[in-house]
């Protein structure tokens, strides 16, 4: 029947906006196909969704690179066969949890994209989480240390929490007599939080230190003079220092104005030269990592070398992390044999079970979580050595 | 004593920083929210410039001042200005300056993230040195000195100045009714653009002071300090600048205090509580006047 005038035109054109609509739902959702299973296809398409700008643009970035160096070492090695070639393709999350999100289902979406490297950002990493685990696309986060991130078969990290192998630290005071040791921490961080307030009080009872104060600051603190004064005034055997980037400059360089002239040993925050603007303040600064480019093994030379050719630069611990964690995918389709997501999935646990040799050490495996051994180093002022591997 | 002396540097830290803020909204009634973007941008151009040049003291504070000056000018040139001629009247521009700012303030931080990766950065490469002072227990460096007496001398200067000058009486003719102050004669966009110059050339000051103080800066420093300031200036009362000097001191003490009785992160909480409870008991801030004037 015709419908009269502008009526009758606004009406045809709803009925055909919404047949396109269903036409849209009926061809697209659901599981996205994942390609053949079994078998290596020609080129592996992976996804990269991280921050490479915003405040921990420096995970990311350093992420990317040594992604990109091992990708380049396993298609030259022709590790998964002959002509099969690995890409990534990168998106920046902007530190935007809602970019994170629609990058995350647009790359669910695409048939093509095998896995993704998740976001490095612990809520972005956590918000992507269930999404992917529900869509069933192996996803590894590295950094992320929040809860939440690790949930089920399909997520993965390649980064080791920092409490993990924060006994290094501890052990180092105690085999030094530095038992009477004061704590500064960044309490509104997880990270630092869950060091400051749970896990550093375990280790001190196991490697009899005392923890003979305690300071909470809040994460926009940018004056530690009150703290520098009562710390040097009390004058602990050590200090554990526990602060994002920019506050540890200001606190190390405080702590010795005030005349504080004990070990000052710190996190992985502080590694990469980020203490570099506290200059003689931070000399003698211990922390531990699960990465250092002064490590000794042999892959780990390699490595080094091999980022030093491609980038003019030493890579940092997030380099690292980013360069085992694509040995891990690419072992994963080796194992498995299989490039689709369910066979990097399966593969990827397997090889988690297994455990490999990276440059981060020996890697071993909680679930699906990495565990290091770590390393610790000490900064003289303008470099990293190696106090113990 | 050292408390008080801790007060003091913090507060002359904060009031650098909120002191081009209050400049520009006590008299041309603009609330830049760019400032703190212009703050991390101008202490950067001078780390940027001193990672190639050693360069003493005055030298960066002079890049930073200058970056800080001409940034701050060009905004409010190129933004604030035409959003104001589009606007029926400047309450309703109030608004749309606010946010202008805020994407004003998008751009320099873009480009200092990119250029630092969020490392954070200072003038580490600088022929400056810090030196500690002790005299009778109490603890002080050459740079708290000189933060202090920048801060406090040039507060006092800019009251001054805003109350005894010609231009400052023009300023706050402005501020006053601008369409006035017009017709006597008072030129008020080239008079804007100079008081965001001056705005600007102090947040680049506190920039470079605040790196020199505190060895170290990081790109979300400005956003930080920028909501410290807005509360200063509501405390000591829009339009007084001794509020804003009251403000900055009186927030300072809170915060030294309350670090010194190790409730570190109950700063804010209880910074912010106590400003709440003064607005309360009196809304127009401390040296704020009941009826609506900016001066």
């Amino acid at each position: 029947m015709e419908v009269p005038g502008t009526r009758g035109r606004l009406l045809k054109a709803t009925a055909a906006l919404a047949g396109i609509a269903m036409l849209a739902a009926c061809g697209g959702g659901g599981e996205a196909s994942a390609g053949g299973a079994g078998g290596i296809a020609r080129d592996v398409k992976l996804k990269g969704i991280y921050d490479t700008t915003g405040p921990v643009a420096y995970a990311g970035v350093g992420a990317s690179k040594g992604m990109q160096l091992a990708m380049e070492e396993i298609d030259e090695q022709d590790f998964l066969g002959k002509d099969v070639r690995l890409s990534l393709e990168e998106v920046d999350t902007a530190n935007a949890i809602e970019r994170a999100s629609s990058e995350v289902s647009r790359a669910i979406a695409d048939p093509e994209v095998q896995a993704i490297f998740g976001p490095v950002s612990g809520q972005q990493a956590a918000t992507v989480a269930p999404i992917v685990e529900q869509a069933k696309v192996p996803t590894i986060f590295n950094q992320a240390g929040s809860d939440g991130v690790v949930i089920g078969d399909y997520t993965f990290r390649g980064t080791a929490p920092m409490y993990s192998y924060y006994d290094i630290a501890a052990k180092y005071l105690s085999d030094k007599g530095l038992t009477n040791v004061a704590v500064l921490y960044n309490a509104t961080f997880p990270t630092f939080a869950e060091i400051g307030e749970k896990e550093f009080p375990k280790l001190a009872e196991e490697h009899g230190l005392t923890i003979a104060s305690s300071y909470a600051v809040q994460s926009n603190t940018q004056d530690f003079t009150a703290q520098a004064q009562e710390i040097a005034a009390n004058d602990p055997d050590a200090v554990v220092m526990l602060l994002i980037a920019p506050q540890s400059v200001t606190a190390l360089t405080q702590m010795s104005q005030a005349g504080y002239e004990g070990q000052t040993v710190a996190s992985s925050v502080q590694a990469a030269g980020n203490v570099a603007q506290a200059g003689k303040h931070a000399a003698g600064l211990v922390y531990p990592v699960d990465f250092s480019a002064t490590q000794e093994s042999e892959l780990a030379v390699n490595f080094v070398e091999g980022f030093k050719e491609k980038y003019g630069k030493a890579p940092d611990q997030y380099a690292a992390e980013g360069y085992d964690s694509m040995w891990w995918l690419a072992r994963a389709i080796k194992a498995s044999g299989d490039s689709s997501r369910e066979g990097i999935q399966k593969g990827l646990k397997q090889v988690a079970s297994e455990g490999f040799e990276g440059v981060m050490g020996d890697l071993s495996f909680e679930g699906n979580d990495i565990r290091v051994k770590g390393v610790l180093v000490k900064w003289d002022g303008s470099k990293e050595q190696l106090v113990s591997e | 004593m050292q408390e008080l002396l801790n007060t003091l540097t913090l507060g002359s830290i904060y009031l650098l920083f909120a002191l081009g803020m209050a400049l520009a909204w006590s008299t041309i009634g603009i609330l830049n929210f760019a400032h703190g973007a212009i703050f991390v941008f101008s202490a950067f151009s001078a780390h940027f410039v001193s990672e190639y040049v050693a360069m003493p003291m005055p030298m960066l504070i002079l890049i930073s001042v200058l970056v800080g000056a001409t940034l701050s000018a060009l905004t409010q040139w190129l933004a604030f200005e035409q959003i104001l001629k589009r606007s029926t009247n400047h309450r309703s521009a109030e608004l749309r300056v606010l946010i202008g700012g805020i994407g004003v303030a998008a751009i320099p931080i873009a480009i200092v993230d990119r250029a630092t990766a969020s490392a954070p950065f200072g003038f580490a490469n600088s022929t400056y040195k810090s030196e500690v002072y002790e005299f009778m227990g109490l603890r002080m460096t050459n740079t708290s000195l000189i933060v202090i007496i920048a801060g406090v001398g040039i507060a006092v200067a800019l009251t001054l100045w805003l109350r005894a000058s010609r231009q400052g009486l023009g300023l706050r003719a402005i501020g006053v009714d601008s369409e006035t102050a017009s017709l006597m004669g008072v030129n008020r966009t080239v008079m804007a653009i100079g008081t965001m110059a001056i705005a600007g050339g102090l947040a680049g000051l506190a920039g470079a002071l605040q790196v020199f103080q505190l060895q170290a800066m990081g790109v979300a420093t400005g956003d930080q300090l920028l909501i410290k300031a807005f509360a200063m200036i509501v405390l000591g009362g829009l339009g007084s600048m001794a509020g804003v000097i009251l403000g900055a001191f009186v927030l300072a003490g809170a915060e030294t205090l309350i670090f010194a009785v190790d409730l570190g992160t109950w700063v804010d909480a209880v910074s912010f509580g106590l400003i709440f409870i003064v607005l309360l008991v009196r809304p127009q801030g401390i040296f704020g006047r009941q009826e609506v004037r900016r001066t």
